[in-house]
């Protein structure tokens, strides 16, 4: 019998540059963040290298999240994030063709609960056409029900937000970082950044592996954003990582709802969001648990209930299907409630610190917002306007089972074929671990979480690790 | 699409028998569907023996069981279509996914014979660590006897049902080391002679009355496990967990696919000619409930046959009246009466989720009318007799169990 660990299996990731090259840019973490912001640079020309700890890109603060692509409705007004929000939303409309990645314009309603709640809502839909958020209706009781009759009737009124959409949060990353390698630039996977030197010319990174050496470093690190701004000589803000349980209930429930449900915001308690997701199931949460550990990402049985009884009384019907996963994802918090974003000209570092939960939506926005703060002329790639696709793992586009010559269907509860794991695990930006493997495929994300796959894809990752070796 | 007459989803040992009885009954226009790459079912991976006494008076393992089904079937001619995944029925439509694209059949009559599988983690909201390492006893046994890969090094099982033994064999097939046995009752959930072998042959501690606080570990690694006991709280280092048991039955898509799902047996609702209201769908072997032995799917599978043989000779249009059940009862068959069926009713089988002592009562219309006291432990089935009770169309039947 032979030992194989799923962890183990996938080989440590090599880089293609030499340790005396010097790159315009060097962007530190291969978040969402990170990725966007690599591409952005990559396709105007910039040389560019994305610097990663992990063997994957996603592996932090990324990896779970509401997959939510948010209008700014309610954003603090007249700030970056407000503004990178916006920003973010028109840049994914304008390339999402372009990339084949998902989108599903649900909508979103804002529901209270109670007469508290009731009373907050003019002052939403205020804040919301005061940041440019123009389609928004209020809705009565009545109306609510007309349209999520499977909601519980406690539901008093609502907001009606008409461009909260959603997304899927791992391939539109992908798509970025592809976009950027076929504009030249390169990546660095577990390289982590230890330490670095301003020598008056460029940067000379310390990582795990090679020296990396750049004329500007972007961090974009993520959960790590303030233990690698050090490195410049000053820290400006502490990361306080936030943690979110979520449930994700079957495909079954689906169709329980039409519309993202959210929470009136208030004081004391954080509200439990319920949306669908591309992948086909329900999903609840997140709470907002602020921790010291940057790496704790379990998930605790009484909050996870907590979260399912909440679900339970805004939308009944759900106590009748099975929970399919349960996560916990960390957001890079820190220690003020906005972006820490800032440019030092001396020292040609750029910070993107403290991107918390809306980083997925605002990531092309503030992509381009570095790139102005950046201030420099470089010579557009030719590729620039090249289509780069990533395959779809969504379902609201025909997926590879539908497509003939798969071979054979192995991950059964999401309907993952054999082509689809075996390409994942191939190539530059192939899976770097098994959470890689997941998000770029959904095998044993199901409701039966690998009984009946798990072996299965363990022997053909193997066999495709061994044929490439 | 293409017109059949009999369509069955699941090529295990439920639907398997019942195509060759079909066959036997001289139907010729079925297809047998399953979505793996062989066929057999659920015993393919059960490496241990004890499979084939009933059916076939002779002792096998699973796979060589899985086998000897496949064969027989296929001998006798009946068409498998294998690497075909269900994925929608709609207006008596079945929509499969295979490799040489998207194929659709419209069935006279369906049977469902998706079998069942274990609870894994997520649904039993476990606090701790995510870990690929974090497995049930399916996916060891898949592990171990098809791909012949050993996942990890020493592990703890979590629940004593009678498939953690099975768990057990998995494991030293697989050299796994079992740390201990995890369960929250206060006695094992199978028979206690298993306890025994378990303890004293095995030398696997076997630790009651114990709860599983945490999976420990970090970045998709199981270092130890916390359980807590009335003595406190301990951690036992393992770098895998096997959940078992608490099988349910493989039916979102029937939970998808019909407006009527039964919540309590996570299937449809069945009239005791393992009939579904809507016309022509049929549901047997495990995909009623949770799991039974490989050989009693089998003699339902032969059961059913019958009965899609009578619907299509006698086109039998069932009058129908649900029998429902409160949370202690795991599951109940059949869930529904056919009053005009040429079967009366005799008897309704049920199991309970925790051992209990108590009373089952049956009401008809609010009003009691029978009761038995009983001890029963949840993998004991229960029968209530019908006999000499008269049913009107408009009646509502509950079962409830009471605790003494």
């Amino acid at each position: 019998m032979e030992s194989i660990n799923l962890n183990h299996l996938f080989p440590t990731k090599t880089s293609n540059f030499t340790k005396d090259e010097i790159f315009d840019v060097a962007v530190v973490g291969a978040g969402v963040v990170g990725c966007a912001i690599f591409k952005e640079f990559c396709e105007q020309g910039a040389k560019t290298v994305l610097v990663e700890k992990a063997n994957d890109i996603l592996d932090g603060a990324s990896k779970g999240n509401s997959a939510i692509l948010h209008t700014g409705f309610d954003a603090p007004p007249d700030t970056l994030e407000h503004k990178c929000v916006q920003r973010g939303y028109e840049e994914y409309m304008k390339i999402k063709d372009d990339y084949n990645l998902p989108f599903l314009n649900t909508k979103a309603l804002v529901v209270a609960w109670n007469d508290e709640q009731l009373g907050k809502l003019d002052a939403i839909l205020q804040k919301g056409l005061g940041n440019g958020v123009k389609e928004l209706d209020l809705l009565t009781h009545e109306q609510i029900i007309k349209r999520e009759p499977n909601l519980s009737l406690d539901a008093k009124g609502a907001i009606l937000v008409h461009g909260e959409s959603l997304i899927d949060p791992w391939s539109a990353p992908l798509a970025y970082v592809k976009k950027g390698i076929n504009c030249g630039g390169k990546i660095a996977f577990s390289h982590e950044v230890k330490d670095g030197h301003y020598n008056g010319k460029y940067w000379e990174l310390q990582t795990s592996q090679k020296p990396i050496n750049a004329k500007v470093i972007i961090n974009a690190a993520g959960l790590y954003g303030d233990i690698v701004d050090k490195i410049k000589g000053t820290q400006d803000f502490k990361i306080i990582p936030r943690k979110g349980q979520f449930v994700i209930f079957d495909e079954t429930a689906y169709n329980l709802i039409n519309s993202i449900i959210l929470p009136v915001p208030t004081k004391r308690t954080k509200g439990v969001v319920i949306t669908k997701t591309a992948f086909g199931n329900i999903l609840v949460g997140p709470t907002a648990e602020d921790q010291e550990s940057r790496t704790d990402s379990q998930t605790v049985k009484e909050t996870l209930e907590d979260l399912k009884n909440k679900a339970f009384h805004m939308l009944p019907a759900l106590k009748n299907h099975k929970v399919t996963a349960t996560f916990a994802g960390l957001r890079p918090a820190s220690d003020e409630a906005y972006y820490r974003v800032s440019i030092n000209d001396e020292k040609n570092w750029i910070t993107a610190g403290g991107i918390r939960s809306t980083g997925l939506t605002s990531s092309l926005g503030l992509a381009k917002h570095i790139f102005e703060l950046h201030d420099t002329r470089y010579e557009k790639s030719p590729k620039a306007d090249e289509k780069v696709t990533v395959p779809n793992i969504s379902e609201f586009a025909p997926r590879d089972n539908q497509k003939e010559g798969y071979g054979k269907i192995v991950c059964h509860c999401e309907c993952v074929t054999e082509r689809e794991i075996k390409n994942a695990c191939h190539g530059e930006l192939g899976a770097g671990n098994v959470g890689g493997l997941k998000r770029r495929t959904r095998a044993m994300m199901g409701r039966c979480q690998g009984f009946n796959c798990e072996a299965a894809v363990t022997q053909i990752c193997k066999n495709e690790v061994k044929n490439h070796e | 699409m293409n017109n059949i007459q009999i369509a069955i989803i699941g090529a295990g040992p439920a639907g398997l028998s019942a195509a060759l009885e079909l066959k036997k009954l001289g139907y010729d226009d079925l297809l047998v569907f399953d979505r793996e790459d062989e066929a057999g079912g659920t015993p393919r991976h059960c490496g241990h023996l004890g499979f084939g006494m009933f059916e076939f008076k002779r002792v096998l393992s699973g796979p060589d069981y899985a086998k000897k089904l496949a064969k027989l079937a296929i001998d006798s001619g009946v068409n498998i279509k294998l690497k075909s995944t269900l994925t929608k029925v709609e207006n008596g439509v079945l929509t499969f996914s295979t490799p040489e694209g998207i194929k659709q059949y419209k069935p006279t009559c369906t049977l469902f014979a998706l079998g069942a599988r274990e609870t894994p983690r997520p649904d039993r909201l476990v606090s701790g660590t995510r870990s690929p390492n974090i497995i049930t006893t399916g996916t060891l046994q898949r592990f171990a006897y098809l791909q012949k890969i050993k996942p990890f090094n020493k592990a703890v099982i979590i629940g004593s049902e009678i498939v953690s033994f099975s768990a057990i064999m998995s494991a030293k097939h697989a050299g796994i080391k079992i740390e201990a046995i995890i369960e929250e009752k206060d006695e094992i959930d199978s028979f206690c002679v298993i306890k025994y072998m378990v303890k004293y042959l095995l030398k696997i501690p076997v630790l009651t009355n114990t709860k599983l606080k945490n999976i420990n570990g970090e970045d998709k690694k199981v270092t130890s496990v916390s359980v807590s006991t009335d003595e406190g709280e301990r951690e036992i280092p393992c770098d895998g967990v096997i959940f078992t048991g608490q099988f349910i039955p493989e039916s979102s898509i029937m939970q998808k696919s019909f407006d009527d799902f039964n919540f309590s047996n996570n299937s449809l609702y069945i009239s005791q000619n393992f009939q579904a209201k809507d016309d022509g769908f049929f549901v047997a072997g495990n995909a009623l409930r949770g799991a039974l032995a490989a050989f009693k799917c089998y003699f339902e599978g032969k059961k059913v046959a019958k009965n899609i043989h009578d619907f299509i000779r006698f086109k039998h249009q069932p009058e129908l009246i649900k029998i429902e059940a409160d949370e202690n009862i795991s599951w109940y068959y059949p869930s529904m009466i056919d009053l005009k069926s040429p079967t009366k009713q005799h008897l309704t089988a049920l199991r309970l989720k925790k051992r209990a002592k108590g009373a089952i009562k049956v009401l008809l219309n609010g009003r009691m009318i029978y009761k038995k006291n009983i001890h029963a432990f949840p993998f004991m089935s229960i029968n209530i007799p019908w006999k000499d009770i008269e049913l009107k169309p408009q009646d509502v039947i509950k079962l409830e169990f009471v605790n003494n």
